[in-house]
């Protein structure tokens, strides 16, 4: 009672076997968990089996049809649909024409907008989620278009529906709302299969798990038959404890403060930072921390209010500025924003203290080598050597990546914007235990988090924004997910 | 809600840029020249013109598609002068150069993409070297000499008056335009087009043939370009090295003054309609003002710069009103 079959299939990219005779089948009315480390392969089967890009052997059976090679249309056809781990939309077309790019709607040769908005329309009022049709892609939240990207993909006529991690950039109230939806699916027979890096949501919503690690299916079981340390065990192939570490006490010295800042979106945001201490900002996506960090970076000018940096009142009119004066940022957007992808490591480690390390204007090759090295060794780097591409290393390990080019440039205040956003298990461990070392050497770090375990694990104080101002503050003893959500989504 | 429908004048003008400038240019010479106003020089004017337009529509697609092509000019010229040849030299029919100089167009626009996607590199990159090479071709191909004298037949399309008061190619122009119009707004084709220069990866993997709809483009595009030189050279009655020169920068700044983004995926043809006519009405005016040549590309590249920079400033601005609007609703809310 298969759907969909997949058999010994590989996949090789230069240097790398991404896929190593895989195999894995899934029967409709199931919803499959697909779980794995950074890089273990999940994206790549997804998008080889979606015909995104092409495998170098084995088949796929999709719905008793037999394919060696598969081009978008024909899994289209077939009933393979995709929501993929990176945004798919057009920004200056309708949500509508989005949700229907590639289809025929209307006539031989014209398109009926009309019929095509109220399909639309029909589609969201199912799941209750209000979204203009008409409205252009680029004007919606991250979240609004996460959920056009799920209309778009159920919208056709769907077997099959692959999610990959789709609530990385959702928040709680929101990834409710897409399991309702995927419940649904699941109701009316489709197979889903579901990528998260949220171990808890597996549980929640799937009815077994399939576990990747180093381009191989391990093993599917059960969700019954699994319990969280059991699962993490059979992802990382070890042991893997998983504790929020000890946090000391704060000092009370204010490292950084904002006096009634307004700019970006955001309206009279006051906050103090502490030395050594790690301020949670909680939040519902598009609720304006990242626009708030984006300030206190320099990147966007505060219109008014002001901030202090060590009691002095500060204006940063750039992000050279901020560095300059030790405040770094660890960006929400990895690929786009953190690192220059398609450089070596060490290029991207250095790039912020060039001017430091090098004489009169030509970059001291030497100096470069000792920093970098001194990072991979000191984070746990996972690469061969220090010259290898970024774009080649897992997920995980580009985002510590990120954090020694931030750390050369001898920083006293970090905002980690979404730190582990897309990372696995063990390698969200790391990050942590890095930030928590971070602070003992005096570091004050901001975190913007919308993963609600971590926020609440590794945070020493919450403030909680709402709708571009500050909704509440949280001391330790006041943490709960429910004390949080009140304040992130109160009117 | 009742926000949304409010009459935004603001929003009114910057969308329809081209159309206001144009009606700026329209009124500034009706004040400053005597006739310009008369059916005749209308008529006239859109006559000299309606080759740019018509080479606009085609290159439209092709920028709508974020492709950028700057052999337009030299490739032109070629057509032009092999036409004339084919005329004068060869003796061949009327009906025959034509078709052979419209397919000439479409299989050069083909080669250009089919570069363009086998050597993976952008159409601009492809193009500045054929551009070069086409440059090179039109000179070895006419000496250098001016072929003059082409048949009363060719010069019918480019020269000849329906009812004694609209010009042929002012008509061919406005029946393209329509159908083109249609194809861009109302069809999955034209659809396509923006999509591809929206998101070309979303579309590909949408189903969308990205390489197939990439040479129906180069197809649109030479076969447009392809009408256009021979409106041209049938208006002159002849044919020189330099005839298109200049065309794909004259047409480029229409295109962006009539708001199709440089990013590709944005921008409407009524846009660029509007946005042509401004540079031929300043060109037009330029040239009676007895304006220097030199002093003219100086303007010309001047208004370049100046369409490309309002439609990024435009952008900005967007953004920049969505923030303060936020601002607003939320300063409101909270107290
Ligand atoms: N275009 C590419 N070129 C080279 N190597 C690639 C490419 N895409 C993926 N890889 C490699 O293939 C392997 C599998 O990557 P994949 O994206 O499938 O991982 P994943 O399980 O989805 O990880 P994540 O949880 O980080 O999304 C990785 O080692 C990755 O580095
Ligand atoms: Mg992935």
């Amino acid at each position: 009672m298969s759907i969909l079959k997949v058999e010994n299939l590989t996949k090789r990219y230069p240097g790398v076997v991404a896929l190593d005779n895989v195999n894995f089948e899934i029967g409709p009315g199931e919803i499959r968990g697909l779980i794995g480390e950074n890089g273990a392969g999940k994206s790549t089967i997804i998008k080889s089996i979606a015909g995104a890009i092409p495998f170098d052997e084995g088949r796929l059976i999709i719905d008793g049809r037999e394919y060696t090679s598969i081009a978008p249309t024909e899994a289209i056809q077939r009933g393979i649909s995709v929501i993929y781990q990176e945004f798919n939309l057009i920004p200056s077309m309708t949500v509508a024409e989005n949700i229907f790019l590639g289809e025929r709607i209307g006539g031989r040769f014209r398109v009926d907008f009309r019929e095509m908005n109220r399909r639309a329309e029909e589609i969201f009022s199912r799941f209750g989620v209000e979204i203009d049709p008409g409205a252009q892609v680029g004007s919606l939240s991250t979240a609004q278009m996460q959920l056009v990207e799920i209309a778009k993909a159920i919208s056709k006529d769907v077997k099959v529906l692959f999610m990959d991690e789709p609530s990385a950039s959702l928040s709680v109230s929101e990834t409710e709302v897409m399991f309702e939806i995927v419940r649904a699916l699941k109701k009316d027979g489709l197979a889903i299969v579901y990528v998260s890096h949220r171990l808890e949501e597996l549980f929640e919503l799937c009815d077994s798990v399939t576990v990747m690690r180093d381009g191989h299916t391990i093993e599917t079981r059960k969700i019954e038959a699994l319990d969280r340390p059991g699962l993490i065990r059979l992802m990382v192939g070890r042991e893997l404890n998983e504790t929020y570490p000890e946090r000391s006490p704060a000092s009370a010295e204010v490292v950084l403060e904002l006096k009634n800042v307004y700019g970006n979106g955001d309206v009279g945001i006051s906050l103090q930072l502490h030395k050594g201490e790690i301020l949670g900002l909680g939040g519902l996506v598009g609720c304006g921390r990242t626009e708030l960090a984006k300030m206190i970076y320099g990147a966007v000018p505060i219109d008014k209010g002001e901030m202090l940096l060590f009691g002095q009142p500060v204006h940063l009119t750039s992000p050279a500025d901020a560095i300059e004066k030790g405040i770094g940022l660890i960006p929400e957007d990895r690929k786009t924003e953190g690192v220059f992808i398609d450089f070596p490591i060490d290029w991207n480690v250095v790039i912020q203290c060039l001017r430091k390390i090098s004489g009169k204007g030509v970059v001291n090759i030497s100096a470069m080598d000792e920093i970098s090295k001194r990072y991979i060794s000191e984070m746990n780097i996972a690469t061969p050597s220090a010259h290898q591409l970024v774009k080649n290393l897992s997920g995980g390990n580009q985002q510590k990546v990120v954090v020694a080019k931030v750390l050369a440039t001898q920083t006293k205040v970090i905002i980690f914007d979404e730190p582990t956003r897309g990372i696995d298990v063990g390698a969200k461990q790391e990050i942590y235990r890095l930030m928590n070392d971070l602070t003992k050497q005096g570091i004050s770090i901001l975190m913007i988090s919308s993963d609600m375990e971590e926020l609440l694990g590794m945070s020493d104080r919450i403030v909680v924004l709402n709708e571009g101002a500050v909704a509440g503050e949280l001391t330790k003893a006041e943490f709960s997910q429910i004390a949080v959500m009140e304040l992130a989504s109160s009117h | 809600m009742e926000n949304k429908k409010r009459f935004d004048i603001g929003k009114i003008i910057s969308d329809n840029v081209a159309w206001f400038v144009l009606l700026i240019l329209v009124i500034f010479f009706g004040i400053f020249s005597e006739n310009f106003f008369s059916f005749r020089n209308i008529m006239n004017l859109l006559s000299q013109n309606a080759y740019l337009l018509i080479a606009a529509t085609g290159i439209t697609f092709v920028m709508m598609s974020s492709g950028m092509d700057l052999s337009v000019g030299y490739v032109m010229s070629t057509i032009g002068i092999i036409g004339a040849k084919l005329l004068m030299d060869a003796g061949m029919p009327t009906i025959l150069v034509i078709v052979i100089m419209i397919a000439l167009t479409i299989l050069i626009e083909l080669l250009n993409t089919f570069l363009s996607i086998k050597l993976n590199l952008s159409l601009l990159v492809v193009t500045i070297a054929t551009m070069t090479i086409f440059q090179g071709a039109t000179y070895i191909i006419s000496e250098s000499k001016t072929i003059t004298n082409l048949p009363d037949s060719f010069k019918y399309l480019g020269q000849k008056y329906l009812f004694d008061s609209i010009p042929v190619a002012v008509i061919i122009m406005i029946v393209l335009f329509l159908i083109m119009n249609f194809v861009l707004n109302k069809t999955y084709f034209g659809r396509y087009v923006y999509a591809l220069g929206g998101n070309p990866e979303a579309a590909r993997l949408a189903g969308i043939n990205i390489n197939k709809m990439r040479y129906m483009i180069a197809v649109i595009e030479g076969l447009f370009i392809g009408i256009a030189v021979v409106l041209l050279i049938g208006r002159l009655g002849s044919a020189v090295s330099t005839v298109g020169v200049g065309t794909e920068f004259s047409v480029m700044t229409g295109i962006f003054l009539g708001g199709v983004s440089i990013r590709g995926g944005e921008g409407k043809l009524s846009g660029v309609f509007a946005g042509i006519l401004c540079i031929a009405l300043l060109t037009n005016g330029m040239q009676l003002a007895g304006i220097n040549i030199y002093y003219q590309y100086v303007v010309r590249g001047l208004i370049l710069l100046a369409a490309i920079g309002y439609d990024v400033y435009q952008l900005n601005r967007r953004n920049n009103m969505k923030k303060k609007k936020l601002e607003e609703t939320r300063e409101a809310k909270r107290a």
